[in-house]
């Protein structure tokens, strides 16, 4: 009796301290609800070291991302919902002679710290990001730069077509260079003000009180590192946080309700398959083709991605004019793609449902990798449907893909994520996975007519004569069938429904701007 | 105290081992640090690029003069900079360890507080209603992992009570609650079983029942003598806890957001972030040694048959 009674008293006592910790839980809004100031707070699963975003310097790694999109930083042109540029700092461009460009700054921008904006800032900030950037100084083979009041003259050392659409990626942005970079801090020109920031937890925001370009409607912004996808859609439910980037796509259900926003864009972020050439299997065209047959895009974006991704044709979505249906490919056909393989002589010949020729199983070794949620069901997906055909899909889905794939005869197929046109310039992708000097050209893929087209494109300046030259170049990788575009990631983000202005953007750079505002 | 020295000189040698070891096994498993970046930013470099990157990092010298180096300037006082975020491991280090100490403080407190007080009860009342209770509700706690225990506490406490936030903005009390209340509830469900156990096994000693003939209280009993030689079992079970959990827990951390080094190792370890796998750890080995130390004297404190033992050996 003794007994029951101290477990009574204890579980008492254990009420008693819960309620006490209850207690503690002051009312979140509270204190800015007092102060009478408007503030947001952002869960963002993608703003850590890991991804090379350990703080908001452009000139150091891809930091020049959560500059540009936390509005700390603007670049002198941006892009448009269709991926056209148009001016921001900037408010022309010039292409005088192939390797001379004139740019002219807008009057009357400043930096966040009052200085001005002119080209001889702009000047300063170009040349210390060519001193320090790598992949800044290869993009845009700066010769040399001049600066005469508002106008800047850049000379570049080979012919650069796309020196302007480099100059928006997010290293771009304009930053004031004298005033440092104290923990990764710069001053940038955009509509908020960095003023704490802790790499890998949060990041802190205030109104830029000089800001150019209009008024701000929020005073304060707190960017926090959720790492944790489910801790990310409970802190948007529980109220912790305004909105979220990087949600899970299975969560999006519990906030597609009229308490919730979503704003969706389809990005360049393309989920593709590309083959091996130095396999003995894909290097059979028929092989190649079935198999392109074989895997239900439709299926896997409405089934397995919620509906949220778009259906793959070509290598660019359908915002950009060399995209979507601008070329076109093999649909999904399970009888078709049988035929194809019979008519090549792959028969199953001993009933287990994998066919074979010449004594080799149609065994196709599929590598990929866990890290971008799409990319494992992808995987399944296709296992699921080729096998019906009579592929045996071996899957192998591991962080340590990039040893794998560097040894041409461990694999077969290896399906990955990539931005295809981040810079709105078509180019980009043939270069880094078509041609024979291609980085990721993994599969040893060869094309005379597409060595020739990029010889065509890089001397072409005209932007309808490359937007041609693109869907050429597309149209002969999809007919070789070297590539299969599965899907295209449809961005979102999430917010309460009394948060205005945060939309997503198919370039995936602009988040925060001098209209978000909180009701 | 010649005891307290020689322990903690046996460290020298484990920390060369331990350290030489993780070196090595962090090469072994493929890829590093300036290739981990590159696939996470999904980016392209070129060779020349990632050549210059890793020249930069010394990671294209051979393995044992990478590791020479890094122990010269660690015998220097130098721990060097992250990989990752370039900032030093020293001070990213101990940013994080206030969190991870103040979180271990209070589970192993909670710990104690609900599997001391039940496990005694179910042991006194074996085989009683309120000892099924018990046992049933720690079999319930064994079974869940961490991760799904957190998921519910969040959801009920923080969703539908609004009690707690969701995520620990700062380390106070209201923060730390959620991850204390997970990590605790496994371990209380492990512990209560374990001190059940001891208390029952004493409970069957001639001494008790010696006692119980003289007359003695059995509150008495219970607390000064049963108590008293059950506490070795249940030190040496904290001990290994504390040592766990001071190496931070991952998982944990990750979902509540609490900054501890658990996630900092984990992440360290996804990205090769060698500087600061190898204070990771040095720390580990230097909390197992200096906890088990402390538990040895603890010993010989609580049970002088231990003590009277080690004096006859030397």
């Amino acid at each position: 009796m003794k007994c029951t009674k101290r477990f009574l008293a204890l579980l008492m006592a254990m009420t008693l301290g819960a309620t006490a910790f209850t207690g503690c839980g002051a009312s979140k809004d509270a204190d800015s609800a007092s102060t009478g100031e408007k503030t947001l707070v952002f869960g963002d699963t993608t703003f850590n070291a890991e991804n090379e975003e350990a703080n908001i310097d452009p000139h150091d790694t891809y930091c020049g991302w959560p500059c540009i999109r936390y509005g700390v930083g603007e670049t002198l042109f941006k892009f448009n919902d269709n991926m056209e540029l148009e001016p921001w700092i900037a408010e022309s461009y010039e292409n005088v002679d192939e390797l001379t460009w004139k740019v002219v700054i807008k009057d009357g921008v400043t930096f966040s710290n009052g200085k001005a904006c002119d080209a001889a800032a702009v000047k300063a900030c170009i040349e210390d990001l060519v001193a320090k950037h790598e992949r800044a100084a290869g993009d845009l083979a700066i010769d040399s730069i001049e600066a005469d009041g508002q106008t800047l003259t850049i000379k570049t050392q080979t012919p650069k077509p796309t020196l302007i659409n480099y100059l928006c990626d997010p290293y771009g942005c304009i930053i004031d260079v004298e005033a440092g970079n104290a923990d990764g801090i710069v001053v940038g020109t955009g509509p908020f003000v960095c003023t704490e920031l802790v790499t890998d937890d949060h990041l802190n925001l205030a109104k830029n009180e000089n800001y150019w370009d209009g008024d701000v409607k929020l005073d304060e912004i707190t960017v926090l590192t959720i790492s944790d996808g489910d801790t990310l859609a409970l802190a948007l439910q529980n109220g912790d946080i305004d909105a979220a980037y990087g949600m899970a796509y299975a969560s999006y259900p519990l906030f597609e309700n009229d308490a919730y926003t979503f704003s969706s864009t389809s990005t360049s972020r393309a989920f593709y398959c590309q083959m091996n050439y130095q396999s003995s299997v894909m290097a059979d065209d028929a092989v190649r083709k079935a198999f392109a047959m074989g895997i239900d895009k439709e299926g896997f974006v409405n089934t397995l991605l919620n509906g949220y991704g778009t259906v793959g044709i070509g290598a660019f979505p359908d915002n950009y004019s060399f995209g979507g249906d601008a070329v076109s490919t093999e649909g999904y056909d399970p009888e078709g793609a049988k035929a194809v393989l019979e008519e090549a002589g792959w028969f199953d010949t001993d009933g287990d449902g994998i066919r074979e020729k010449d004594g080799q199983t149609l065994t196709i070794r599929w590598i990929s990798y866990p890290s971008r949620q799409e990319l494992p069901l992808l995987a399944e997906s296709a296992q699921s449907t080729l096998k019906n055909i009579g592929f045996d899909v071996q899957l192998n889905i591991t962080a340590d893909h990039g040893t794998i794939v560097a040894d041409p005869s461990a694999w077969d197929v290896y399906a990955a994520a990539f931005v295809t046109c981040g810079i709105g310039d078509p180019m980009y992708f043939f270069a880094t996975h078509c041609l024979d000097d291609s980085t990721k050209n993994r599969g040893g893929y060869h094309s005379d007519e597409i060595q020739a087209l990029a010889d065509e494109m890089n001397s072409t300046l005209d932007i309808d004569a490359r937007s041609d030259i693109a869907i050429n170049m597309q149209q002969q990788i999809l007919d070789d069938n070297a590539f299969v575009f599965c899907s295209f990631l449809r961005m979102s983000m999430i917010s309460k429904s009394n948060v205005t202005g945060l939309e997503a953007h198919p370039c995936d750079y602009y988040e925060f701007t001098a209209d978000l505002d909180v009701q | 105290m010649k005891y307290i020295i020689k322990r903690i000189l046996q460290l020298i040698p484990l920390l060369f081992a331990i350290t030489f070891l993780s070196f090595a096994m962090m090469r072994l498993a493929g890829s590093d640090v300036v290739e981990q970046k590159m696939l996470n930013t999904g980016q392209v470099v070129t060779e020349t690029q990632l050549q210059a990157a890793k020249i930069e990092l010394g990671l294209d010298k051979p393995f044992l003069t990478q590791y020479g180096v890094w122990l010269s300037n660690m015998l220097h006082g130098d721990m060097g900079v992250s990989y990752v975020s370039g900032k030093e491991v020293f001070s990213t280090f101990t940013s994080k360890l206030p969190a991870t100490l103040f979180l271990t403080f209070t589970s192993i407190v909670l710990t104690v507080i609900i599997s001391i007080p039940l496990g005694i009860i179910a042991a006194v009342q074996k085989n009683k209603i309120l000892d099924y209770i018990i046992r049933f509700l720690s079999f319930i706690g064994n079974s869940l992992p961490n991760f799904f225990v957190a998921l519910v506490l969040m959801y009920v406490l923080g969703i539908k009570l609004g009690a707690f936030p969701i995520i620990s903005r700062e380390m106070s009390w209201e923060s730390v609650a959620m991850p204390t209340l997970t990590l605790a509830i496994a371990m209380s469900a492990k512990y209560l079983r374990q001190v059940r156990a001891t208390v029952l096994e004493e409970l069957n000693k001639g001494y008790v029942m010696g006692a119980k003939a003289r007359g003695i209280k059995f509150s008495v009993v219970l607390w000064k003598s049963v108590l008293r030689e059950s506490l070795v079992t249940i030190i040496t079970l904290l001990a290994l806890s504390i040592g766990s959990l001071l190496g931070g827990t991952a998982i944990v951390e990750s979902i509540f957001m609490w900054d501890g080094v658990g996630k900092l190792a984990v992440d360290a370890i996804n990205m090769r972030d060698y500087p600061i796998i190898q204070a990771y750890v040095m720390w580990m080995a230097i909390i197992y040694v200096l906890v088990n130390l402390i538990t040895d004297l603890l010993y010989r404190v609580l049970d002088p048959r231990i003590r009277l033992e080690g004096c006859s050996n030397d």
